[in-house]
């Protein structure tokens, strides 16, 4: 699923160590996010959401 | 702690119970096993708990998942063949059955382990009423104490008696290759 993680995260200067524990995954999880390669449930869309201050549709509208 | 010096210390256990397992059937002697694995376990579980970061996420749960049931497809198809084949050939070796019916008996719990679990977690889960949850406990408690009958029933099985194996029912595997000492 395309979405715009890594642009939000690196605007905000976080690692993807960081967003990971955050949002109560681990690194290799943000990994396949942002390349794309895995769709997350609900909750986790919105826990990444909530650390980059965006919405669910803003990261992947 | 680190999630990394955890698996350390899982494999470490891990030889740790291999090696008191290897030394229990070299000597017969199995409460060293029941030891090592019943101090093990709450240390490890203690370490468990004192790791903050991270272990496993919703990825690794879908993954498990899917690696999970093709593991068991795996092992029931080559277990359903095996078992076939050392049948058909257990006029050659008369162990054979015996580790036919291992493997026949083997798949069919986990099949039924596999479905129980899976029953309760896409329906029951979702159930407010609590007898639901004692039913699964019971059916499987029921499996268990069955199977536990059938296997430790003492029926069908080798009897140890005046230095000599003698026959009790209609066991399915040849004597036993230990000595017989009573």
């Amino acid at each position: 699923m395309e979405n715009r993680i890594k642009e939000f995260r690196t605007k905000l200067g976080l690692t993807q160590e960081e967003l990971a524990k955050s949002a109560g995954v681990r690194r290799e999880t943000i990994v396949f996010l942002e390349q794309g390669k895995y769709n997350p449930s609900l909750q986790l869309a919105f826990d990444v959401a909530k650390v980059l201050h965006k919405t669910v549709d803003e990261l992947f509208g | 702690m680190t999630a990394k010096q955890f698996k350390f210390a899982q494999i470490i256990s891990a030889f740790v119970i291999a090696i008191a397992a290897s030394q229990s059937v070299a000597t017969n002697n199995f409460l060293l096993l029941v030891i090592v694995v019943a101090v093990a376990a709450p240390i490890l579980f203690w370490v468990r708990s004192q790791v903050k970061e991270v272990m496993a996420d919703e990825r690794d749960y879908a993954i498990g998942g899917i690696a999970a049931r093709w593991a068991i497809q795996v092992y029931s198809f080559a277990a359903v063949i095996g078992m076939v084949a050392l049948y058909s050939q257990r006029s050659i070796n008369p162990f054979y059955e015996a580790i036919a019916s291992t493997l026949a008996y083997s798949t069919c719990f986990l099949m039924i382990l596999y479905t129980l679990i899976f029953r309760y977690h896409q329906r029951l889960k979702f159930l407010a009423d609590k007898t639901a949850y004692a039913a699964v406990g019971i059916l499987l408690i029921i499996v268990l104490i069955i199977a536990g009958i059938r296997l430790f029933s003492g029926e069908d099985d080798w009897i140890c008696q005046g230095g000599q194996w003698i026959k009790h029912g209609n066991p399915s595997f040849p004597a036993p290759q230990v000595e017989c000492r009573k």
